[in-house]
């Protein structure tokens, strides 16, 4: 068991990879009344196309990993929310681009909630019969989201972006290919992807850290896994062109919702130099796009955007991109405006003032967002996935240069790169 | 043991004070709630979007918000919500303890120097607030009015209460009406400002490694209150429902069908029912466990969501789906089933003793959270009761199964909302 100790952040941090493959982390805090566990898997939409270890190369439908978290929460003896509920712990899942996600927070009973978890995501039980009865379920969630513009601007954004990448396919598919999923895809999806070697454990909370691992410890060695291996991840070649610079579609809003973004080249870095190339980005994007920004501003003054106006970047294996935008009067001039100030700053560079000022904000709320036990557990598996460890980004802050932000809003401000997403009503 | 709150006041405001050196931020919470009414419902609203525009020291926006991220990228934000028969305006504010940084600032006096004047010493200009802000934030609350019908999940559930409540105060939204922002002005707003600060119960609430001495003699400083006695929060009247249901059914362009049922129920936060009441709603829709999901998800596989929430402030539960729009009589008939079998208190002890599991575990875990123990605190002073999170936890043990069939039979079905699509429109 290593010890990291985090003097600024007064935090501590046990981590062991134990003979299985299973990386397992413990962050205790003392006096917290809840444990928070999230078990998680290297596997999330885009691996859609893969060669399992020693196996041949597969190709399976759209939306599967999503459906496998559903009905993971299914045992021959039923619903494992029941059994998670009776020790009072509150379950959940979700599956993002890359990864799928099982977690529990509870205020007792830790030790027999961390067994549960354990135990059911290592445990599949797929029948024809409950694979069949998820498929209403999942389609009438995909239902939910065709209705929802927000969702339906940003993922429009995407599919402009993206010509091969995976990363443009909803996450839990359409319904034709939900409807095309079996239980043997189900098991071979689940064979390559749920070995511990592709997985780790973070549990953080008023817990024992050595109680806590010797529990992890007695539970994977009663279970027995194959030898696991590589998993070999198949990308079509991604062209560095957009697919389409506007896509447009037509569902009732008040006002057209307008989001715009750049796709990037993809780096291959990892650790602490992704990690930079991350929040170099982060920090140009928030001194020229934030509420405090003179553009922002001149934008909300014009009646161009409203206060619901945002940014993000997004990041994982094989894609990289911005997104910028929300609710707008006009579309094409908020786009135009903003992209002209994006480029006009990229060419002129930041103001040092203001490149100081964000970076201490971004420093503050990443203090802030260590309050919060559920946001530490899933931040900390994002960037341990990609080699980095999330107690060290204060020091990556306070290191940044101008010259290196400047040099990412550079390289990632390429109008030919640039795409827009517009949902907008019949009459809008 | 966890910490507890300490309490003053200060003129009109109350204070409470949780001295704990758990986290790595102060977390402060205003709460300004009046008597929600038809005449100034909209300006109210409309108060804290101008009031986030600039102060006397701070006029302009720009400078304003720089002013937040010199101070470590503080939080600063607000909330506008009903809580029982009232409008509340909730203020918070988040920022660094100054152990976590090199800061020549004190950082709690800093950020209680911004919330005060952010919130009584707005810029003005000819005696009242600027008219340019107005303005804008008028577009603005415009904008976010006519939003709410973009997402209808959220739609769906405020016109069912809204159906509902029709003949109260409470089918108002809490952040106003269109109809009435073209009538306000800069003066006329600013003169409703001054009588609601005149007016509002005020709770000023601060987490962190702090004490309620520095806290009143900092927030001294930084309030300009007018003179006066903290006013209090009263209960609402609960209401029955009346004879059966109505069903209310909207058209618009939607793909899925959303499902909402407004029902009544018979008692409120902090009476000695409520405890029954929360487990009863636990077992009908709160949990994946629960009687909707098992049966309207899990047996039917008729929808994604089925869930109850319960508002203890105004006595009201509340169901949502989604769901073909063809099924709307089946999913309908399947939740009534459910809400005739929790009346002849058919339920398990296993699922009884989750639902209480799950609630004690919830009211445990705010424990961790400083603005969740703000907010659970919060309840306790609008139902002017003394409750602890232990209080409501052993409440909840308490509950027989007899305890929730009476529960159960003062909950009355009083509206179906069903938004479909607009096929087959007449």
């Amino acid at each position: 068991m290593a010890k990291r100790e985090y003097a600024q952040l007064q935090e501590t941090l046990y981590s062991e990879r134990l003979d299985n493959g299973l990386e397992v982390h413990v962050l205790p805090k003392p006096g917290f009344t809840k444990t928070y566990a999230v078990f998680q898997t290297r596997y999330g939409s885009v691996d859609n196309h893969f060669r399992p270890p020693g196996g041949q190369p597969i190709r399976v439908p759209d939306g599967i990993a999503h459906f496998l978290e559903h009905k993971m929460f299914e045992e021959p003896e039923g619903d494992v929310f029941a059994r998670f509920a009776s020790q009072g712990a509150s379950a959940n899942a979700y599956t993002s681009f890359d990864r799928t996600v099982y977690l529990f927070s509870a205020t007792r009973s830790v030790d027999a909630n961390l067994t549960t978890l354990l135990d059911f995501v290592q445990h599949p039980y797929f029948t024809d019969e409950n694979v069949e009865k998820e498929k209403g379920i999942i389609i009438q969630e995909i239902n939910m989201y065709q209705d929802n513009p927000d969702w339906r601007v940003y993922y429009g954004l995407i599919g402009a972006l993206y010509r091969n990448h995976p990363v443009h396919i909803d996450i839990a598919g359409t319904a034709e290919s939900v409807r095309s999923i079996t239980k043997e895809m189900l098991y071979d999806c689940y064979r390559t992807f749920y070995h511990p070697s592709n997985m780790s454990l973070f549990v953080v909370g008023g817990v024992d850290p050595e109680a806590t691992l010797a529990l992890v410890r007695a539970n994977q060695a009663d279970k027995s896994f194959g030898p696991g291996g590589d998993i070999v991840r198949l990308f079509d070649v991604e062209p560095m062109q957009i697919r389409q610079a506007l896509i447009e579609t037509k569902l009732p809003v008040s006002l057209p919702k307008c989001l715009f973004g750049f796709k990037e080249e993809p780096v291959a870095a990892d650790g602490e130099a992704a990690v930079r190339r991350e929040l170099a980005i982060k920090v140009a994007l928030d001194a020229l796009l934030s509420g405090s920004s003179p553009l922002y501003q001149a934008l909300y003054d014009d009646n161009l955007i409203s206060d619901g106006f945002g940014f993000e970047y997004n990041t994982g294996p094989g894609y990289a991109f911005s997104v910028i935008g929300g609710d707008t009067r006009d579309p094409q001039e908020m786009v135009e405006r903003i992209s002209a100030a994006l480029e006009e700053s990229a060419a002129r560079g930041l103001d040092p003032d203001t490149f100081e000022r964000t970076r201490r904000k971004k420093i503050g709320a990443y203090l802030r967002m260590l309050n919060s036990p559920e946001a530490i557990a899933g931040e900390f598996t994002r960037y341990r996935n990609k080699g980095a460890d999330l107690f060290e980004l204060i020091g990556v802050y306070e290191s940044l240069t101008l010259e290196e932000a400047n040099a990412r809003l550079r390289e990632h401000v390429h109008p030919q790169r640039r795409a827009v997403s517009v949902v907008r009503g019949d009459s809008a | 043991m966890t910490e507890r709150f300490e309490r003053g006041a200060l003129g009109r405001m109350r204070l409470h004070v949780l001295p704990t050196k758990r986290f790595k931020t102060f977390a402060i919470s205003l709460f300004a709630g009046v008597p929600l009414t038809e005449s100034r419902v909209t300006s109210v609203a409309l108060t804290p979007f101008v009031l986030r525009r600039g102060t006397e020291r701070y006029p302009e926006t720009i400078a304003f918000r720089e002013r937040l991220d010199e101070l470590y990228g503080a939080g600063f934000g607000f909330d506008l919500y009903k809580r029982g028969d009232y409008q509340i305006v909730h203020f918070k504010l988040d920022i660094v303890g100054d152990r976590f940084v090199s800061s020549s600032e004190p950082l709690l006096q800093e950020a209680l120097r911004f919330l005060g004047e952010a919130v009584t010493a707005p810029v003005l200009e000819d005696g009242a607030f600027r008219r340019r802000y107005v303005e804008a934030e008028k577009t603005t609350v415009r904008k976010r009015i006519e939003a709410i019908v973009n997402d209808k999940i959220r739609y769906a559930s405020e016109r069912c209460v809204e159906e509902m409540c029709r003949d109260e105060p409470y089918r108002l939204p809490a952040i106003g009406r269109k109809e009435d922002l073209d009538g306000i002005t800069a003066p006329s707003l600013y003169e409703r400002y001054r009588e609601w600060l005149g007016q509002a119960a005020l709770d000023l609430y601060v987490s962190g490694d702090t004490s309620l001495d520095e806290v009143s003699r900092l927030a001294a400083a930084a309030f300009r209150l007018p003179d006066g006695q903290p006013a209090e929060y009263r209960r609402p009247r609960l209401r029955r429902a009346a004879g059966e249901p109505r069903t209310v059914v909207e058209r618009l362009d939607v793909g899925q069908g959303k499902l909402n049922m407004g029902m009544r129920a018979g008692a409120l936060y902090g009476e000695p029912e409520y405890p029954a009441l929360l487990v009863y709603n636990g077992l009908l829709g709160g949990f994946p466990h629960s009687k909707l999901f098992m049966n309207v998800r899990e047996k039917a596989s008729l929808a994604y969501y089925a869930s109850s929430r319960l508002d203890g402030h105004k006595g009201l539960i509340t169901i949502q789906s989604g769901i073909e729009i063809g099924n709307f009589e089946r999913a309908v008939g399947i939740i009534r089933e459910q809400l005739d079998a929790m009346r002849r208190g058919e339920f398990g002890e296993d699922d009884l003793n989750r639902t209480k599991a799950m609630l004690a575990s919830q009211v445990r875990e705010l424990q961790d959270s400083a603005f969740e123990r703000i907010a659970f605190d919060f309840n306790a002073v609008l139902s002017g009761i003394d409750q602890t999170g232990e209080d409501l936890i052993a409440g909840v043990e308490a509950v027989t199964p007899e305890d929730v069939v009476q529960a159960a039979s003062g909950v009355e079905l009083d509206t179906i909302y069903f938004l479909r699509d607009r096929k087959g429109e007449a």
